[in-house]
């Protein structure tokens, strides 16, 4: 699902530049959870950023889904997330001025899906929310704002998830409900995820965790469950 | 799972417009907060020009649909000193129904003077009109009491004939209905008041209040001598179903010399539509000011809606959403909340029409049709819809620029921009859609492009100024910070200037233009009325009397003579003449240029002399000697001479009262009206009129505690001399000056409004950060009045660097118009742009302060519990 070789990224800034990630090498195969585990200014987000074609490295190839998506425009890439890749961010990122079906009926809308809001209320029904469809992200808790986002994102049915710190905003109780949501759907989809992360215990949970530091991958460690 | 085979990254693989439009309907759920602005700048600017436009074609469908009436019938015979011949009136009553009407002007006085009227006062110039009793074959007169007019003109118990007056002229001399009126030397009854006459196209430039007595009414008065100035007006009225067929050509064949001015309902109201035509355009242009100035404020609020936005369009990128996806959805939401301000626009001004028509309509002589006229409203409405594209367009174009990794860093990429070309072509077609609406619908198209012109100067001259401003406060900022001494709220306000996001340049960029919009006005304005009150008084007469019979000269120059404290009397013959034949050619054969035209049409006053009249300038040729007693020479105004292409030594016939008058021009002159002085256009050296039947016009110059004892001196002895007061004249032209001037700065305000506008969107758009700093300088030790006091620093520069600029700006295009367009003289006057400035300082100082005014009302606490 994921194949990067020797990807780099370096940042200007006032004081120089930046090495972000210095040298990546990453095979993720379809079906696979794989957690990046890693200090603050690791690189892991901007790993995350790179196979979501959110960033462009400064070399290295990437490929995923079997695309090489180094050579894609801003507006293939677009479309490229639109039809692989599914994003869970650590802020939720909801639309404030949707409720939540229409929130997980968007990325069905913007892939010309012929019935959105039938498979956005299913999908949130079996993260739980059926009571909530209604409802706008000001009138939900964290936790289910963050179901909302998973509903999202796994709706077109990606091949891929990435996950960013899916539980840096949420209370420990909330982040277990949240992260149970997201494994089982996973399971369900047979989709590939990759999970950021600096939670041992949920980067435990994935088939195969990596530990980043200095913007490299430093160790593989096999997986403790799932 | 996606399917397999096809290219799903492809582009033109993306949602449809539906989607978008969903998607942005349901955004809009969210409210319209930050659009007030953009709605309201967008309705002001359509509602003016709406209203402008609305109103014109109300007053043109009027004129259309009263056509007849304000002729006075289907077509008017205007003859000058004498009537239409009993032949020619026959001629036409066998072709329809005929009416004649006489207009002169001339004193009345009451038969005893009222109580309120103050000595020497009591006798007034008044515009008196006879009528028959097929009058008025169109249309209605209103009187009160509102009885039939025949009945009220008739002669009543006491023996006197009945008039009918406007109250205009009851309040001058005090009288009321019932009492006795005299007109030369009759006698009349006042019979009722005089609301509304129909026939009103046939005024010329009213000098007092206007009288209807009846035709024989008229003969009692003695006012009908040879030479006197009065119109004959005779109208037909064609039987009904016809349209006259070719019946003017009949007309013209039957009576191929009968001299007369021809006006059928075509040509019945020409110059007072091109004057509404005319302020139409006007008003339509500073309306376009103010929508422009409004659009600064579209683009603010624009460029506001869409950084709040900022998140959701990272995280639609991040769901797919392709740039050209995210561009339409927020041109549809910015495209819907356009349509509400130009449809609110729309709906005000039509409204405002229909409202107003029936109170504007008392100083018009048209009733307007207050209806929905589509025309205007469309072309409103253009103007609306291009304005909210050319300012929309650029940060709109902006936001497909977000990027989805906005959503993980949280920084926001401030690169150089570079437009997409479709962009740069929408910009484009929208500044062409404004520059050919301007044009295509100007009556005067050069107006329109002089406006254009200066638009395309002043907004960028502004957008510049704004950024010089921002960077030269940045300049002395760094000096401020490298000095010795600190003044820490001059370097907060400047920093404030500087910083980015800063509403300087939007500040002064709006309310520079629409103060330039205002000092140019106001600099025409003034210059108009110091030509009118300084320049002309200092050496104009008190009087002019007109209609002095050749016997009463004597007697008339005894009674002014007779007078205390009077001045210069001068005196000239006159009489009138109508230009035939240039060089030997018939005048209808000679191509004449624009400016002569109005010499040919029909009947024009001349004279005769010995010597040029004083402050004559001789522009080529000479002028005859004193004592010339030669074959007949002619002094011709020199734009008359060109216009009718003569040179020195080519011939010119007159037909002056039926007899032809030929004479080979000697010289041309140039005639400074201004000066209101005895002045004709046509001179005839002495020999060739002297026999021909003429009155005598004079001008007395006068001190004005004078000018009663004067009236009465000559209208008690003549009872046909009419006099003129120039002083009253003027006030008439001021008046009308006061209602033009008026209305010009109303509309003129409506652009500061906008600026007002813009000046509060922006400052309300920074209302967030300047909290926040507000808080962070307070925690850090500012009292309330250091920042307030850096405001008042920072707005007032803004202000300042505003109002110079608009202040010179203005005054040059107050020039530009008036020494270009008006062909006036010009001086600068510092008064109203010392004025403006100080509006603009203190207006930008009050307001920017009132909306900055809750940053620092704020408790830290609650803002800090926020960062």
């Amino acid at each position: 699902m994921i194949d990067i070789s020797d990807v780099r990224l370096q940042l200007q800034s006032r004081a120089g530049a930046v090495d972000i990630l210095r040298g990546i090498d990453l095979t993720v195969a379809d079906g696979e959870s794989v957690a990046v585990l890693g200090p603050s200014g690791s690189g892991k987000s901007t790993l995350l950023m790179v196979i979501a074609g959110l960033e462009r490295p400064t070399s290295g190839r990437v490929e995923v889904a079997g695309t090489d998506i180094g050579g894609l425009d801003e507006d293939r890439l677009a479309l490229f997330r639109r039809n692989r890749v599914g994003i869970v961010f650590q802020s939720f990122h909801l639309v404030t001025a949707m409720t939540a079906l229409e929130n997980v009926a968007v990325p069905l809308e913007l892939g010309g899906d012929p019935a959105p809001f039938d498979k956005a209320r299913d999908i949130l029904g079996r993260v739980g929310l059926a009571d909530r469809l209604e409802h706008y992200p000001a009138e939900l808790s964290g936790g289910e704002q963050q179901r909302v986002a998973i509903a999202r994102a796994f709706a077109p049915g990606p091949d891929l998830i990435l996950a960013d710190e899916p539980t840096g905003n949420l209370d420990q109780a909330t982040g277990a409900q949240v992260i149970e949501t997201l494994f089982s759907m996973q399971a369900e989809t047979g989709a590939t995820l990759l999970l950021i992360t600096h939670d041992r215990d949920l980067a435990g949970r994935c088939g195969r965790v990596l530990s980043m530091a200095d913007g490299r991958i430093e160790a593989a460690q096999p997986a403790a469950a799932g | 799972m996606t399917e397999s085979g096809t290219d799903q990254t492809a582009p033109g693989a993306g949602p449809g417009l539906v989607v978008a439009l969903r998607l942005a309907r349901r955004d809009l759920r969210g409210g319209i907060r930050g659009f007030r602005v953009m709605i309201a700048c967008l309705a002001l600017g359509v509602a003016a020009i709406a209203g402008i436009g609305s109103f014109n074609a109300a007053i043109q469908e009027g004129l259309h649909r009263d056509a007849q009436a304000l002729l006075g019938g289907d077509l008017d015979l205007r003859l000058t000193h004498r009537p239409a011949s009993p032949e020619q009136v026959a001629w036409l009553r066998a072709r329809g129904r005929v009416s004649t009407a006489v207009r002169m002007r001339t004193m009345a006085r009451p038969e005893r003077p009222g109580p309120g009227t103050r000595a020497g006062g009591d006798r007034t110039l008044v515009e008196l009109k006879s009528v028959d009793g097929n009058y008025p074959l169109y249309g209605e007169v209103r009187t009160e009491p509102a009885e039939p007019l025949a009945q009220l003109l008739a002669k009543g118990t006491g023996g006197a004939y009945g008039a009918v007056v406007e109250q205009g002229l009851l309040d001058r001399i005090g009288l009321k209905p019932g009492d006795l009126i005299r007109f030369g030397t009759a006698t009349l009854r006042i019979a009722a008041v005089l609301l509304r006459e129909p026939d009103l196209a046939s005024g010329r430039f009213k000098l007092g209040p206007r009288v209807i007595i009846s035709d024989a009414a008229l003969g009692a008065t003695g006012l009908v001598r040879p030479g006197s100035l009065i119109r004959y007006h005779t109208r037909i009225a064609y039987p009904p179903g016809s349209d006259g067929g070719d019946l003017e050509d009949a007309l013209a064949e039957a009576f191929p010399d009968a001299g007369w001015q021809v006006r059928d309902i075509e040509s019945a109201t020409p110059r007072l539509r091109r004057h509404i035509e005319r302020a139409a355009l006007f008003f339509t242009l500073v309306g376009l000011a103010a929508l422009l100035v409004g659009g600064i404020g579209v683009a603010g609020a624009v460029t506001g809606y869409l950084a709040g936005k900022r998140e959701t369009i990272a995280t639609l990128k991040c769901l797919g959403a392709t740039g050209g996806f995210i561009f339409t959805l927020f041109a549809l939401e910015v495209g819907a909340i356009a349509l509400a301000g130009i449809a609110l626009g729309l709906a005000v001004g039509a409204g405002l029409t229909a409202l107003a028509a029936p109170e504007i309509s008392a100083v018009l002589p048209v009733i307007p049709r207050a209806t929905i006229y589509p025309a205007p409203l469309l072309i409103a409405a253009g103007y609306g819809a291009a304005v909210a594209v050319l300012f929309s367009l650029w940060p709109l174009a902006r936001a497909r620029e977000v990027t989805a990794a906005e959503l993980f860093r949280g920084i926001v990429a401030r690169g150089r921009f570079r437009p997409p070309a479709g962009v740069l072509a929408g910009l484009a077609g929208a500044l062409a859609a404004i520059a050919v609406l301007a044009l295509a619908t100007a009556v005067r198209p050069d107006f329109a492009l002089w406006f254009l012109l200066g638009g395309a100067i002043a907004f960028p001259l502004y957008y510049l100024l704004g950024g010089v401003v921002a960077r030269l406060a940045g300049g002395a900022a760094r000096r401020l910070a490298a000095g010795a001494r600190r003044y820490p709220r001059l370097a907060l306000a400047l920093a404030n200037i500087h910083r980015p996001g800063a509403p300087t340049r939007a500040i002064i960029l709006a309310f520079g233009v629409g103060l330039t919009v205002f000092v140019a006005l106001v600099q025409v304005e003034g210059n108009l009325r110091r030509q009118i009150a300084e320049r002309i008084p200092a050496n104009a007469p008190a009087f002019f009397f007109i209609d002095i019979q050749p016997d009463q000269v004597a007697g008339f120059e005894d009674a002014i003579k007779g007078v205390p404290d009077v001045g210069d009397l001068s005196r000239m013959p006159s009489m009138r003449g109508r230009i035939v034949k240039v060089a030997g050619e018939p005048v209808t054969n000679v191509n004449v240029g624009r400016g002569a035209r109005w010499a040919v049409r029909g009947d024009r006053g001349l004279t005769y002399a010995r010597t040029p009249p004083e402050g004559t300038e001789i522009v080529s040729g000479q002028w005859w000697p004193a004592d010339y007693a030669g074959p007949p020479l002619v002094s011709l105004d020199v734009r008359i001479a060109r216009g009718l292409g003569m040179a020195i030594g080519d011939s010119v016939t007159l037909n002056v009262l039926g007899r032809e008058i030929t004479g080979r021009l000697a010289n041309t002159r140039r005639i400074t009206w201004s000066t209101i002085g005895l002045n004709f256009v046509i001179i005839f050296s002495p020999g060739a009129l002297e026999d021909a039947p003429q009155t005598f016009i004079a001008t007395v110059s006068a001190p004005p505690r004078a000018e009663p004892a004067i009236v009465r001196a000559v209208t008690d002895r003549f009872d046909n001399i009419t006099a003129i007061s120039v002083r009253e004249a003027l006030a008439t032209v001021v008046e009308a000056l006061d209602n033009i001037a008026a209305a010009a700065r109303a509309t003129a305000a409506l652009a500061l409004i906008a600026g007002v506008l813009v000046l509060a969107g922006a400052v309300a758009a920074g209302l967030k950060e300047r909290t926040r700093d507000a808080v962070i300088l307070k925690v850090t030790g500012a009292r309330r009045r250091d920042l307030a006091i850096a405001y008042i620093i920072e707005y007032g520069l803004a202000g300042l660097a505003a109002g110079l600029t608009a202040a010179a700006v203005g005054s040059i295009a107050g020039y530009l118009i008036l020494t270009r367009i008006m062909d006036a003289n010009w001086v600068f006057l510092p008064g109203p742009a010392l004025v403006t400035l100080l509006v603009a300082v203190t207006g930008v100082i009050a307001l920017g302060f009132a909306g900055t005014w809750r940053a620092l009302a704020q408790k830290p606490a609650p803002v800090l519990r926020r960062l």
